[in-house]
Formats: structure tokens, C-alpha cells, sequence
């Protein structure tokens, strides 16, 4: 298993983020695609899923709790998610699992750490 | 405007108004009607700016989403003092949707907003600054850049300025560009930092 064969859909409403992750997980050999909010998100997911989603939270139209719990209702190859949030608080850790992510990760993000956690989920050499 | 979304309104067939439209009757329906009637009180309260303290309330325990958004134009349409502080309490709600609603109200206020925007930009709760960051994305108001320079200037949390550095990659001017690239020196250690403050000079120095 390579990171080449592997498609990461990174869903924020914020531009510099979803270019900076791309620029990250691509460099690394990943195939990225980018979604600005939950809505968009779930119409690419479910035309064709994803590996692994790097999910922010507060987004306009659905969030990122919505966007997974969504996604996790439906008949379809599911995938690993991190949700990335600027939000420390425990009951926003919380809510994340609940809504189905794998891991929480805290903005601004490490290039190291990103692709430390990709892999690691995605189960590809890191 | 993030919180409307005509899909999720039908206005047809039982979403008929059944009872009384004065000011007492709309509250009445406000709490206890079925969800379409709901959403007919809340637009119709929104010609009672002394109904403005229920609205408030009915937000708060409101769990549909198209009246919460009814809810939510009510207080935008109203644009008082009382709708703003309303608005700028539920920022600190523990819910992303009512966080995002209230973002999305505030941004048509831009007037009722500016007379709020300093204290919401130095509040201690630095979720707070960042969202008061997020209500300036399409903040209709000449004072945006000042206020984004002021924050990239002052700011010390790095999410905050990261906040404001992705709107200034959209709406910065050539009098961003120094205290953009002061704002480099002052997080030395951060990748996602520096990226952004390329991103946004290379479009504000590209035009």
C-alpha cells in the first residue's frame, strides 16, 4: 500500500487552509481533493469515497459534526476521519468522536503531525 | 447567506396561518405550534422590535433548523442593540450550528455589527475573535481591512491572526502588506503561518 493510491478530501471553508493541507498530503505523494463545506463535501464523497477526510468544523450550510454524522448513515465505503478545529474544549473533543471522527487534531497543524496521522490511519508507511 | 436555504422552507399546503397575528398571538404560536408555524411567527415577529427578548428566548431552545433560521432573520431584520447582544451570545453557544447562524445574521448587519466589532475583537474568548474575524468575510463595511490590520498588529493567538490572514489574502490592500510581513516575525515557528502570509502577499502584490 502506497500514499499514491490514496485520496484525502479536505473539507474547510477557509481557502489558505484547504491550499496549505493540499500542498502537505499532495507533496507527500496523496491525491487530494478540496471541499468548502459539509454539503459539497458529502455530494463528492458520495459520488466517490474517500480514503481519509481532514474535516473542520465550523462551516457555513453543515458543519463538520453534521457532515460526518451524514456520513456515517450512509450504504457506502466508509473512510477515517480527522476533524481539525481551533477548539480546545473537551466537550468540542467529545462531540467530534460522537459525530464519528478518528482523531481530533488542534489548528494551526505541523506538516509533520498531518502526515504523521494521515499515514497512520490510512495505514500507508509514514 | 449561509443560513437560508430555500430547499429546506415550503411554505404550501398545511403552512397556512391559522391564528392570530397580533403580537400576543404570534408569541403564543412561537412556542407552541408545530414547526411550520412556527417559522410564520418568527417572520412575523420580526415588525415587533419589542418582541425581540422571545425570539431570543425561543432561540435558545429552539432544535428545528428552519426556524431556528426564521429565528435568525427576525433578529437581523430588526437590527437593534438588543438583537445584536442576542446574536453575540450565541457565538458563545456550545452548538456549531447556532455559532454559524448567528455568523451568517451578523454579516447583514454591518451598521448594528461596526458598533460592536471592537470589544467583539478584543474579547477575552479568543473563539469569540475569531468569529467576530469570520462575520468581517462579507461584512459590507469600509473599516474591514482596518480592523484585520489592527488584528495582525495586536494579536498574540495564532488562530485568530491565521483567521485574519486568510481574509486579507481576499480583501487586503497594498496596506497590508507591512504588517503582514511583520506578522512573519512574530510567529517565527509556525509553517501554517508563513504559507498563509505568502498567500495573501503574493495576491496582494500580484493585483
Amino acid at each position: 500500500m502506497n500514499a499514491g493510491s490514496k485520496r484525502i478530501l479536505v473539507v474547510d471553508d477557509a481557502a489558505t487552509v484547504r491550499m496549505y493541507h493540499r500542498q502537505i498530503l499532495q507533496q507527500a505523494g496523496f491525491l487530494v481533493d478540496e471541499a468548502v463545506n459539509g454539503i459539497e463535501a458529502l455530494e463528492k464523497a458520495l459520488n466517490s469515497p474517500y480514503d481519509l477526510y481532514l474535516v473542520d468544523i465550523n462551516m457555513p450550510l453543515l458543519n463538520g459534526y453534521e457532515f460526518l454524522v451524514d456520513l456515517r448513515s450512509r450504504d457506502i465505503k466508509q473512510a477515517p476521519a480527522i476533524m481539525i478545529s481551533t477548539e480546545a474544549e473537551q466537550h468540542d473533543r467529545a462531540r467530534a468522536f460522537e459525530s464519528g471522527a478518528n482523531f481530533y487534531m488542534l489548528k494551526p497543524i505541523k506538516p509533520a503531525d498531518l502526515l504523521k496521522y494521515s499515514s497512520l490511519l490510512l495505514g500507508v508507511g509514514g | 447567506m449561509g443560513f437560508v436555504k430555500s430547499d429546506q422552507h415550503d411554505f404550501s399546503g398545511d403552512d397556512q396561518r391559522k391564528s392570530s397575528r397580533d403580537m400576543p398571538g404570534l408569541l403564543r404560536t412561537l412556542s407552541t405550534g408545530n414547526v411550520a408555524e412556527r417559522r410564520w411567527a418568527a417572520r412575523d415577529l420580526a415588525q415587533y422590535p419589542q418582541a425581540i427578548t422571545e425570539l431570543l428566548a425561543q432561540l435558545r431552545l429552539e432544535q428545528d433548523r428552519t426556524v431556528r433560521e426564521a429565528l435568525f432573520v427576525a433578529l437581523t431584520q430588526s437590527g437593534c442593540p438588543e438583537a445584536v447582544e442576542g446574536l453575540i451570545s450565541c457565538l458563545r453557544s456550545e452548538e456549531a450550528n447556532v455559532r454559524n447562524d448567528a455568523i451568517e445574521a451578523m454579516k447583514l448587519m454591518p451598521d448594528a455589527v461596526a458598533s460592536v466589532m471592537h470589544s467583539l475583537l478584543h474579547d477575552p474568548d479568543p473563539d469569540i475573535r475569531i468569529f467576530a474575524v469570520n462575520i468581517l468575510e462579507s461584512l459590507r463595511h469600509p473599516m474591514v481591512e482596518s480592523w484585520l490590520l489592527d488584528v495582525i498588529e495586536h494579536e498574540e493567538h495564532v488562530n485568530v491572526c491565521a483567521t485574519a490572514v486568510d481574509l486579507l489574502t481576499e480583501v487586503g490592500s497594498s496596506a497590508a502588506e507591512l504588517p503582514l510581513q511583520a506578522l512573519r516575525r512574530k510567529f517565527p515557528d509556525e509553517p501554517f503561518m508563513h504559507f498563509a502570509i505568502e498567500v495573501a502577499l503574493t495576491r496582494i502584490q500580484g493585483g
